[in-house]
C-alpha cells in the first residue's frame, strides 16, 4: 500500500495485477485517452512543446531535458528511431524494473508520445536480459497494444505508423550507455560511440534516434493528459514532476518510493525507508546509484532534487538512494563498487579499462593490509586521472565515489591499512555489504 | 566533391589555415604541431577516440577533447602543452603502461615504436604502478604469418578496424572485456586473408610481428630503400628494410595516388625468393653449365645471328628501359618486327590509341570520388589486389555504386548494387549489351545500366556525377575492346575529368612494355611500325619454323600463357631460345641461353602504372655475384650484334626511352621523385598520337557473339545473366582466372607456400546435379585431347553452363586446356582407386 507521504502518480494502482492488461489500465488508469488526445487532437510541435514545458528531466542519470532532447531531431522525411534504455544495470536502481512490470502499458503509451513529439517511425524497448519476467510482461502487453490498435500501421485510423519491439538485452552494464546500446541494438559489440555525433542526429542504423529511460517515458501519458502546468506543480523549479526512488542498503523498509522531487533526503530515508536498524546510524549514503559520490549523514538534510544533489558535489542519478550504515567499512564499500566498474568497463577506452583495473588493485591491497599511506595518494590521483578523460561516462562512475569516500573517509581507510598483522579475507568482508534488497511483490 | 572551405585556427599560439571540418589532429600536423596518438589514423577511417592520448584543451570547452575527433572550426584556439593538458597526456601513458610488459629489449618494435617514442615524449617518466600485470600465452601464431603478443596489446582497435573497415574480411575481433579484451579470431582460427599483413605496419607496439622478420634485425641495424613493387600491375609504393645488402623485410609507403598506404600480402612477404635455390644466379648455357658474361653474350649472339632475322621476343617482366632496349635489339639489331607483351591476343595499336587519350583515362584516386563504379571482366582481389580494397573504401566512406560483370564471381559482389554474369567468350556481346541497356533497350544487362543511371543521375543541383570502369585486359583477349570501347562513349567517360577508364592488366608492367614499344603492330610511343607477329603466331611460326629464334624476357610461357602443350612444342622446337629469367622454370629448362634478371629490388628503372603514372623502381638490395643489370646485358648483347646502343647506365637508358616515346618526352628522374608521375599530367601528353575519327564499331567489323552461350540464374537476385537454354551436351564454357596465390611467386616464398592453391573446378549446383558431382569428388576436365584433373568445388554464384579452373596452379594447370578461343570441356568424375 502506498505510504501516504508519497506522491504517487507513475505508481498509482501498481499494487493491482490487473493494471497490466490493458483493459485494467484503461479502466483504472485512464489509460490510453492521452494517446488518443495526443495523435487525433494535436500536432507534432504540440505534443514537443508540452514535454518541454513541463521541463521534465531525464530519468536515466544525466538529467537532460526531455522535450529538448527531443527537439534536436532533425525534422523531414527519413528513418527516425526511439529507442527507451530499460538496461537498468546501475547498483541500487530497480525503480524501472518495477515500472516496467506493473504498468507496461503506462510504458508503451508514452513511448507512442515519443515517438510522436520525435516523429520516430520505428521504436526500441532495450530491457536488460536479466530482466525476463518483465520483458515478458513488456512482450503480452505490446501485444494487446497493437492488438487494439496503439501500435502498428495507421495508429487509430491516422496517417501515423509506429513499430515497437522489446530487445532483450545480453548482460553487459555498459549497454545502459546510450550509444553502446544502439551498438548492441545494432547486433555489434555493445561498446560506446564518440559523441558528436550525438544519438538525436546520427543514431540507430545512422538514423536521428531519441534514446529515453522508462521512467522518463512514462511520465509522458500523464503530461499530455494533465498539460505541463499540471506537471510543474511537482517537485521544484528546476526539478519538476515526482521521482521514482529506490532506496536500498542499511534500511528497514528497502524498496521504490515515489515522491516529489525536492522534498528533503531524511525524508526518503527515514521517513519512507525506515532508516537504519534500531542501534545503527546512516555513516554514508549514495544519492544516486552506486556511481554517485557518497554524502555524509550532515547532507541528509538537502532537498532530494537535481539541483541540490549537484551543489552538494554528488548527483541525483537514476535516484537510488544506497544507504551505509556504521557496520560497513567504507574501504570495502570503495572495493566493491571499484570492482563492479572494472567488471563492466568495456575496454574501449584507456584511463577507464587501466584505470578501474589499477583502482581494484589498490584497494584489494589497501583492505589485505598491505598498503601505505602513499598508495591513498595514488588513488586519488588515479581517480582525478580517469575523471573528464574518458570516452563515456563509465570510467568516472567509478572515480566520482571512490574518490569522495577516500577524502571523505580518509581516516577510516588508514585504520584498515594499519591492520597489517591480520589480513581480512576480502570476500567475507565484502558480504557485508549487501546488493539492493528484493523488493519485488509475490505477484512475480 | 566540393573543395572545403578554409578556415584559420590558432594552435599553441600558431596560425594554421586548415578546411572547415577536418579533425583538428590531422590540422595541426600540418601547421608542424604534433598531438601525439595511438588509435587515430585517418586512412582508417572515422575516429574511434578510444586511447585518450590526443586530449588537447579547445579554449570555451571545459572538458579536455580528443583531437581525433574534433573538427576544426574558424578562429579556433587550442592549446596542446598546458599543464591541464600534459597531466591528461601523463595520465594515459602511465594507463597504457600499467598492462604493458616493457619488455622492449627483446621486442622487434623496439626503435621504431610509437608507444617507445610517445612515453619518451609526453609521459610521465615513471610508473607508479607496483601491482601485477596482466599475462597471457605470448607469442602465438595469429595466423602462420603473424605472430600476436597480447601482452603488448595497448588496445588502441587499428588492426581490428583494418579487418573489419579496410580489407572487410571481418575476421579479427575484440574478444572478452575491460582489461582482459585482446584481439583474437572467432575459435581461435588462423587470420588468413590476403592483406593481413598491414596490420603488422599499422599496430603501434610489438603486438603484431611478422614471423619473417621476428629477431631478424633492429632499427640501428637497417637502412629503409623506398622502391615500388613490381609482382602485379598495382604497383605499390614499397619501402624495402635491408640488412647486410640483403632484403628482411617489405613495408608499405603511403602513396595516396596508388595504394593508400595498403600492401597486399604477396608483396608483403614475397621477397625470400631474392635468395630461392631456384634464383638463378650467373648466365647459364643448354645443360645448365653455368657460363662466363663473355661466353653467354657470344653464345647468344651467335645462336640470334643464325636465325638470320627470324626470331621473335616476348616480354614480361620488364621496366620501361629494359621493354625498350629489348625491342630495340629485336628490331634494330636483328631487323625482326616480332615482338610482343601480352601472354595472348590483345588490342590492336588504333585500339590502344583510344585507350591512351588523357580525357578518356581515369587514375586510381578517381575511385575515390566516382559516384559509379563498374568493374569489367576482372576480379582486383586476384588482378590488382589493392585495387580491392580501394573499391570497398569508395563503397564504404563515399557511397559509390558498384557494378560488377564478369564470367566469374568476385570478391566485390558482396558489396554491388548489380551484378551480371557472362559466359566465359561472351564478353564482346555482353559489352554491347550494356551499351544498348544504357541507351534505353531493355535486356540482361539492364539492371546495371539502372544502377550505374541512378548513380549518376543526381538532380541538377549536384555535381556531375563521375564513372571510373575498371576493366580486364582478359576483355581484350576476347577482342571486346571494341565494346569496351562503345560502351565508353555510351557512359560519356570522356566528358569529366575523374571518369575514365583504368585497367587491370596481365602483367605488372604491361602499360610500360607497350608504351616503350613491345608491340607487333606499335613501336615505342605506340608509333607506327612494321607489323609484326603477336603472341600467338608467335608461337605458331615457332612450331611451324617459320620463325627459329626466341627471346624470353621475364616470361614463363609454358606455365603462364595459354595453351601449354602448344608452347611446350613450340619452345622444343625454336633452333634457339634465349630466355631472360629470375629464376628456373620449365621455359629456362629448354633454353639455349639463360641470362639472369635483376629482382625489382636490385634494379634501377622506371615503371609505367595502368593509370599512367611513371614510377622508379629504385636499386635497394644487393645482387648476386654474377647477376649485372639488365640494361648492361642487353646493351652488350645487343653490341654483340653490331648494333650499338650507346647505352652504358641507367640514366642513359631513360633518356633513351625518353627521346623515343613522345609523350614521356622531357619527364626526368626529379619529375618522377618518389610518388611517381602521371604523364598525363605532364606538359607533352598531347604528344600521343590520335586515333582515325569515328566510332570503332563503325570501322571494324565485329564478329558475332559466339553462339554457344552457355547461361542460367544464380539465387542472387541483383544477379542478372545471361538468357538462354541450358546447356544441354555434357560440356560446359569454361573460363579460367589467375588466382591471386596461384603461380612461381607463392612457391617460390616458403612463408607463403601454405598459400598454394590447388586445382578446384568451380561449377553450378545445377550442373552438379547434372553430372552427379559434388564438392571434394576428383574430376578429369579434358578438351580436345588435353586433360587435367581438379576437385569439384560447387558453388552457389557460378552461372550454369559454366565452369571454372585456374590458371597457373602447380599441378592442372588450367592453360593446358585453353588455344585462344573459346573452349569447352567434357568432365568426368575419377572414382577413388581408378
Amino acid at each position: 500500500m502506498a505510504d501516504p507521504r508519497e506522491t504517487r502518480v507513475l505508481l498509482a494502482h501498481a499494487e493491482d495485477p490487473a493494471l497490466r492488461t490493458l483493459d485494467g489500465y484503461k479502466r483504472l488508469a485512464g489509460g490510453y485517452a492521452p494517446l488518443e488526445k495526443a495523435y487525433r487532437e494535436m500536432e507534432q510541435d504540440e505534443v514537443l512543446k508540452e514535454l518541454e514545458d513541463s521541463g521534465l528531466r531525464g530519468r536515466g542519470g544525466a538529467g537532460f531535458s526531455m522535450g529538448k532532447k527531443a527537439s534536436f531531431l532533425p525534422r523531414g522525411e527519413m528513418a527516425k528511431y526511439l529507442c527507451c534504455n530499460a538496461d537498468e544495470s546501475e547498483p541500487g536502481a530497480f525503480k524501472d524494473r518495477e515500472l516496467m512490470q506493473h504498468n507496461p502499458h503506462q510504458l508503451i503509451e508514452g513511448i507512442a508520445i515519443a515517438a510522436l513529439a520525435a516523429d520516430a517511425g520505428h521504436a526500441f524497448i532495450f530491457i536488460r536480459g536479466e530482466y525476463a519476467a518483465q520483458a515478458d510482461i513488456l512482450d503480452a502487453a505490446v501485444a494487446e497494444a497493437y492488438e487494439a490498435g496503439y501500435l502498428g500501421t495507421n495508429i487509430l485510423g491516422t496517417h501515423r505508423d509506429l513499430e515497437l519491439v522489446v530487445h532483450r538485452g545480453a548482460g553487459a552494464y555498459i549497454c545502459g550507455e546510450e550509444t553502446a546500446l544502439l551498438d548492441a541494438l545494432e547486433g555489434k559489440r555493445g561498446n560506446p560511440r564518440l559523441k558528436p555525433p550525438f544519438p538525436a542526429v546520427q543514431g540507430l542504423y545512422g538514423g536521428p534516434t531519441l534514446v529515453n529511460n522508462v521512467e522518463t517515458l512514462s511520465n509522458a501519458p500523464h503530461i499530455v493528459r494533465n498539460g505541463a502546468e499540471w506537471f510543474r506543480q511537482f517537485g521544484t523549479e528546476q526539478s519538476p514532476g515526482t521521482k521514482v526512488v529506490s532506496v536500498s542498503g542499511g534500511v528497514r523498509r528497502p524498496g521504490n518510493y515515489e515522491v516529489e522531487l525536492g522534498i528533503p533526503t531524511r525524508e526518503l530515508i527515514f521517513g519512507l525507508a525506515g532508516g537504519p536498524e534500531p542501534g545503527h546510524e546512516v555513516k554514508a549514503f549514495y544519492p544516486g546509484g552506486s556511481s554517485s559520490p557518497v554524502l555524509t549523514p550532515a547532507e541528509l538534510d538537502l532537498p532530494y532534487s537535481f539541483e541540490a544533489m549537484a551543489e552538494a558535489g554528488s548527483m541525483l542519478g537514476s535516484g537510488s538512494i544506497i544507504v551505509a550504515d556504521d557496520r560497513v567499512s567504507i574501504p570495502h564499500m570503495a572495493l566493491r563498487t571499484a570492482r563492479f566498474y572494472h567488471h563492466e568497463s568495456c575496454g574501449k577506452c584507456t584511463p577507464c579499462r587501466e584505470g578501474t583495473n589499477w583502482t581494484v588493485k589498490m584497494l584489494e591491497r589497501v583492505v589485505r593490509g598491505e598498503a601505505t599511506p602513499m598508495d591513498l595518494d595514488i588513488i586519488s590521483s588515479v581517480q582525478s586521472n580517469i575523471m573528464g578523460h574518458c570516452l563515456c561516462v563509465l570510467g568516472d562512475s567509478m572515480a566520482m565515489p571512490v574518490s569522495a569516500m577516500v577524502s571523505k573517509f580518509r581516516a577510516e581507510f588508514e585504520e584498515v591499512m594499519a591492520s597489517a598483522g591480520a589480513p581480512l579475507d576480502v570476500e567475507t568482508a565484502l558480504a557485508a555489504v549487501q546488493g539492493p534488497a528484493e523488493t519485488l511483490g509475490a505477484s512475480t | 566533391m566540393s573543395k572545403a572551405r578554409e578556415v584559420t585556427i590558432v594552435v599553441d599560439g600558431r596560425e594554421i589555415v586548415a578546411s572547415e571540418g577536418q579533425m583538428l589532429h590531422d590540422a595541426a600536423r600540418e601547421g608542424d604541431v604534433e598531438i601525439p596518438v595511438f588509435c587515430y589514423d585517418p586512412k582508417l577511417g572515422d575516429p574511434v577516440g578510444a586511447c585518450r592520448m590526443c586530449l588537447v584543451e579547445v579554449e570555451g570547452i571545459p572538458k579536455l577533447q580528443t583531437s581525433c575527433s574534433t573538427p576544426v572550426r574558424d578562429g579556433m584556439v587550442v592549446h596542446t602543452r598546458t599543464e591541464q593538458v600534459k597531466e591528461a597526456q601523463n595520465a594515459v601513458v602511465e594507463f597504457l603502461l600499467v598492462n604493458h610488459p616493457l619488455d622492449c629489449p627483446v621486442c622487434d618494435k623496439g626503435g621504431e615504436c610509437p608507444l617507445q617514442d610517445i612515453s619518451y615524449g609526453w609521459g610521465p617518466g615513471k610508473s607508479r604502478f607496483t601491482d601485477d600485470k596482466r599475462h597471457f600465452q605470448k607469442p602465438i601464431e595469429l595466423s602462420p604469418l603473424v605472430a600476436i603478443d597480447r601482452e603488448r596489446c595497448i588496445l588502441c582497435y587499428r588492426c581490428v578496424r583494418f579487418s573489419q573497415e579496410i580489407s572487410e574480411d571481418a575476421q579479427l575481433q575484440l574478444l572478452e572485456r575491460g582489461d582482459r579484451t585482446f584481439v583474437g579470431t572467432f575459435d581461435d582460427r588462423p587470420y588468413v586473408a590476403p592483406f593481413h599483413g598491414n596490420i603488422t605496419d599499422i599496430c603501434p607496439v610489438g603486438a603484431l610481428t611478422n614471423y619473417t622478420y621476428r629477431f631478424r634485425a633492429r632499427p640501428w641495424d637497417i637502412e629503409q630503400a623506398g622502391s615500388v613493387c613490381t609482382l602485379c600491375p598495382s604497383q605499390c609504393n614499397v619501402s624495402f628494410t635491408v640488412r647486410d645488402e640483403k632484403v628482411k623485410r617489405v613495408l608499405a609507403r603511403d602513396n595516396a595516388e596508388v595504394d593508400d598506404g595498403w600492401l597486399c600480402d604477396r608483396g608483403r612477404y614475397g621477397f625470400e625468393m631474392f635468395e630461392a635455390p631456384e634464383r638463378i644466379a650467373g648466365p647459364r648455357l643448354r645443360g645448365g653449365a653455368a657460363a662466363s658474361w663473355p661466353e653467354a653474350i657470344e653464345t647468344a649472339a651467335a645462336g640470334l645471328r643464325a636465325a638470320g632475322g627470324k626470331v621473335a621476343a616476348i616480354v614480361g617482366d620488364a621496366s620501361n628501359e629494359e621493354a625498350f632496349m629489348v625491342q630495340q635489339l629485336v628490331r634494330e639489331a636483328l631487323g625482326s618486327p616480332h615482338v610482343d607483351s601480352r601472354p595472348s591476343r590483345g588490342a590492336s595499336r588504333e585500339q590502344l590509341l583510344r585507350l591512351a587519350q588523357p580525357n578518356l583515362s581515369a587514375k586510381v584516386s578517381d575511385i575515390d570520388e566516382a559516384a559509379a563504379i563498374l568493374v569489367l571482366g576482372t576480379d582486383p582481389l586476384h588482378s590488382s589486389p589493392i585495387l580491392d580494397l580501394r573499391i570497398r573504401k569508395a563503397i564504404r566512406r563515399n557511397g559509390a555504386k558498384l557494378a560488377v560483370a564478369t564470367e566469374r564471381p568476385t570478391a566485390l559482389d558482396g558489396g554491388a548494387e548489380a551484378i551480371a554474369r557472362y559466359a566465359p567468350g561472351e564478353a564482346t556481346h555482353f559489352l554491347s549489351e550494356l551499351a544498348a541497356a544504357l541507351g534505353g533497350t531493355e535486356n540482361v544487362a539492364t539492371p546495371l545500366a539502372d544502377t550505374l543511371r541512378e548513380a549518376t543521375g543526381g538532380g541538377a543541383d549536384t555535381e556531375p556525377a563521375k564513372v571510373v570502369v575498371i576493366w580486364g585486359e582478359r576483355l581484350a583477349r576476347d577482342d571486346a575492346t571494341d565494346a569496351l570501347l562503345d560502351l565508353a562513349s555510351a557512359l560519356n567517360l570522356t566528358a569529366l575529368d575523374g571518369s575514365g577508364l583504368l585497367e587491370i592488366p596481365d602483367f605488372a608492367n604491361a602499360r610500360g612494355l607497350r608504351e616503350a614499344g613491345c608491340l607487333p603492330d606499335a613501336g615505342p610511343g605506340l608509333s607506327e611500325v612494321t607489323i609484326g607477329k603477336p603472341t600467338e603466331e608467335i608461337r605458331a611460326a615457332l612450331e611451324s619454323g617459320e620463325l627459329t629464334g626466341l627471346i624470353l624476357f621475364g616470361v614463363d610461357p609454358i606455365r603462364d600463357f595459354p595453351d601449354t602443350p602448344a608452347w611446350e612444342t613450340a619452345i622444343t622446337a625454336a633452333d634457339f631460345v634465349v630466355s631472360f629469367s629470375m629464376h628456373e622454370n620449365a621455359t629456362t629448362a629448354k633454353a639455349d641461353v639463360v641470362l639472369p634478371l635483376e629482382t625489382h629490388a636490385e634494379k634501377d628503372g622506371t615503371v609505367t602504372h595502368p593509370d599512367g603514372r611513371l614510377q622508379r623502381v629504385r636499386p635497394s638490395a644487393g645482387r648476386p655475384d654474377a647477376v649485372r643489370p639488365n640494361w648492361h646485358v642487353l646493351s652488350e648483347l645487343s653490341a654483340a650484334l653490331g648494333h650499338e646502343t650507346g647505352i652504358d647506365s641507367q640514366p642513359t637508358a631513360f633518356a633513351a626511352l625518353t627521346a623515343a616515346v613522345p609523350f614521356y618526352a622531357g619527364i626526368t628522374d626529379a619529375d618522377i621523385g618518389g610518388r611517381g608521375l602521371r604523364w598525363q599530367d605532364h606538359a607533352e601528353a598531347t604528344a600521343v598520337p590520335s586515333p582515325e575519327a569515328g566510332a570503332p564499331s563503325e570501322r571494324f567489323a565485329r564478329e558475332e557473339p559466339n553462339a554457344a552461350g552457355a547461361s542460367g540464374t544464380t539465387p542472387d537476385r541483383r544477379v542478372a545473366s545471361e538468357e538462354g537454354a541450358p546447356a544441354s551436351g555434357p560440356s560446359l564454357a569454361l573460363g579460367t582466372y589467375r588466382d591471386l596465390w596461384a603461380g612461381p611467386i607463392t612457391e617460390l616464398n616458403p612463408p607463403l607456400k601454405f598459400l598454394s592453391p590447388q586445382q578446384r573446378l568451380e561449377i553450378s549446383l545445377a550442373d552438379a546435379d547434372r553430372l552427379g558431382l559434388q564438392s571434394g569428388d576428383t574430376v578429369r576436365v579434358s578438351q580436345n585431347g588435353s586433360a587435367i584433373e581438379a576437385t569439384v568445388s560447387v558453388k552457389e554464384r557460378i552461372a550454369e553452363g559454366t565452369c571454372f579452373l585456374a590458371e597457373a596452379v602447380a599441378d592442372g594447370n588450367a592453360n593446358a586446356l585453353l588455344n585462344g578461343g573459346p573452349v569447352r570441356v567434357e568432365i568426368a568424375k575419377v572414382e577413388a582407386g581408378a
